[in-house]
């Protein structure tokens, strides 16, 4: 141990003048081993100047005396003296003493454990306090709180169009070399990005509900046996596709780099939307003395999960598929039986209308920035109208059971029928205007079983 | 007593949603959506928690708005009789069944994607509807084409 007096830097004077450390202490303590930067953080933690020379001469081989008891316990299992005060001045109780001796904790290992920062007095670094991020910043809430948009400010605002990185370091940190890859495929910002991401994640947390107890489930009344079958069937349909769309997105999620969190973060939420369309269909199903009815044939289904790319599923699943799910919300909020229906609809209706948002200002952003993939964007429908079209054929089930429901009962299926192909018009109707203003003109090559639904 | 429609109504249902802690509950609202009754046409502004504007505007702002809903003076009537009758709408009054109940519908756009506000903020906007049941309106005579 060196005794030779060392030059105080001009950052740890300061420091000790501000927490009353004289020079001599501080002279000490670096001539006894201890960086500047461990002694500005041991001030920092509000040890005073008594305790740290407390702990110089524990560490010279004085410290505080130990009790009888503790004495005693040390000497039977052989742990000197010096090691005892050592540690009573680096702030350890006498009973955790004690306690580590009964565990049969050696000698060797305390020292060990005081040496890498044990006993109270950790070894610091705190060289992350310096680090090259932008400082200074200022969020503010607005009427909203304090949103997503809000934080992305300065350097944590950009966006960058290609993201570099393999690991999941937060926009706008520093970098670590050497951390271990995450193993992302996506770091396009136009393979996710919707400009307004960030707002669809904040409403959707804002207008969450909650199933179990907002839906007034008291006011289901028993209903006929082929409505109550229809409404099960429907149930049934919608747990297993919303289920579906959960899963394939939880699939994509741990693609998407960390320098697009935005969209991360807003997806996630639509994953928790789907469990709670699982959720309260599949309690309806089960709470009004029917149950669950027969699967999908899936064909539609595979289009999504098939998808090779991200931007193939959102094109496919949000802006196609969920559009049609949006109508058969829709339409079943104004078909539905009682208030708990009615509320359950309209509910899933909103859940559903956000991510179809996502969807079409998703493919809009593709567009802008990529309108080289305007045929490809076509030929993803193309293939998922037809696959569509394949459940219209294989899946009477679900169709039929909108169409009981709509009308009334299986003896006005007919009349439900032209409400079911009614609803079928306003999601074609639909589905073109949302691709329009994503400046895909689909008109003309609609396949031939959906335009039936929009002509005379 | 309010008159339906004018600005004075809209501002009464405005001042009750925004001091109900249940509509702010519903979460966020951001949208400019009109209402249509005969000529004439109110605008009102949703932002966050509230209601923040109701004014009286002509056809060219319709064009700034995500939708507006529309129906004669009498079904505008009919609804809100049962929104005060029943203290919100009954199972064949709500915005989305009369949507999809008339030929043109009630939410109508001139872009097809800002009209899905009409569904992303459905239970809001109903709220506020809904509200009317909170006041005693009259009706004005039916409105003159300007």
């Amino acid at each position: 141990m060196a005794n030779e007096t060392v030059a105080i830097p001009a950052n740890v004077r300061a420091k000790a003048q501000e927490k009353q450390w004289p020079d001599d202490l501080v002279e000490s303590a670096l001539a006894a081993g201890a960086t500047p930067e461990q002694l500005i953080g041991y001030m920092d933690q509000g040890i005073s100047a008594d305790q740290a020379r407390q702990f110089l001469a524990a560490q010279a081989g004085g410290g505080p005396e130990p009790s009888k008891e503790l004495a005693d316990k040390a000497a039977l299992v052989n742990w000197p003296i010096d090691l005892i005060k050592t540690a009573l001045a680096a702030g350890a109780a006498e009973t955790d003493l004690m306690r580590f001796m009964d565990m049969g904790i050696t000698a060797e290992q305390a020292r060990e454990f005081m040496a890498g920062g044990g006993a109270g007095q950790p070894q610091l670094d705190l060289s992350w306090m310096n680090v090259p991020t932008e400082w200074n910043t200022r969020a503010k809430p607005t009427k909203h709180g304090l949103t997503l948009e809000g934080i992305n400010i300065g350097r944590y605002g950009e966006i960058p169009d290609v993201w570099p990185y393999q690991t999941e370091m937060p926009r706008g940190a520093v970098p670590i070399p050497g951390v271990e890859s995450m193993g992302y495929s996506i770091f396009e910002k136009q393979e996710v990005w919707s400009d307004n991401c960030a707002r669809l994640y904040e409403e959707a947390i804002q207008r969450r509900w909650r199933p179990a107890t907002d839906v007034p489930w008291d006011t289901i009344q028993p209903l006929p046996d082929d409505l109550e079958r229809a409404i099960c069937q429907i149930c049934t349909h919608i747990s297993e596709k919303e289920q579906m769309e959960a899963d394939v997105l939880g699939r994509w999620e741990p693609d998407i780099s960390y320098g697009y969190h935005e969209v991360k973060l807003f997806l996630a939420t639509t994953i928790f939307d789907n469990a709670r369309a699982v959720e309260v269909f599949r309690k309806r199903a089960l709470s009004n003395g029917g149950g669950l009815g027969i699967q999908s044939p899936g064909w539609g289904f595979r289009s999504i999960v098939d998808a090779r790319n991200f931007t193939e599923m959102a094109v496919i699943q949000f802006v196609l598929h969920d559009s049609l799910t949006l109508m058969q919300y829709a339409y079943g909020e104004k078909y539905a039986k009682n208030p708990a229906e009615k509320f359950i609809f309209a509910r899933a209706m909103q859940d559903k209308a956000r991510i179809v948002d996502y969807g079409i200002t998703h493919l809009k952003f593709v567009m802008m920035h990529r309108a080289d993939r305007r045929d490809e964007m076509q030929r993803y429908l193309d293939k998922a109208e037809g696959m569509m079209l394949q459940d219209d054929k294989k899946d009477p089930a679900t169709r039929e059971a909108f169409a009981i429901y709509f009308g009334g009962g299986k003896d006005k299926i007919h009349e439900g029928l032209a409400i079911y192909r009614e609803m079928r018009r306003k999601h074609v109707e639909q589905y073109l205007a949302r691709l329009k203003w994503a400046t895909i003109d689909r008109a003309e090559r609609l396949d031939p079983g959906m335009r039936v639904f929009i002509q005379d | 007593m309010p008159v339906f429609p004018s600005v004075e109504w809209f501002n009464a249902i405005k001042d009750i949603v925004n001091s109900d802690p249940a509509f702010r509950q519903l979460g966020t609202v951001d949208s400019v959506i009109g209402a249509r009754v005969g000529s004439k046409i109110y605008e009102l502004t949703f932002e966050a928690f509230e209601c923040t504007g109701v004014r009286e505007v002509g056809e060219h702002d319709l064009r700034d708005m995500d939708f507006w809903l529309e129906q004669t003076p009498a079904q505008w009537q009919e609804m809100l009789d049962n929104i005060k009758k029943n203290g919100a709408a009954d199972l064949t009054h709500t915005l989305n069944t009369i949507d999809l109940s008339l030929p043109n519908g009630f939410a109508q756009s001139h872009d097809g994607y800002r009209r899905d506000a009409f569904y992303r903020f459905n239970q809001s906007i109903q709220d506020f509807f809904n509200a009317s049941a909170k006041i005693d309106t009259t009706y004005a005579p039916e409105a003159v084409t300007a």
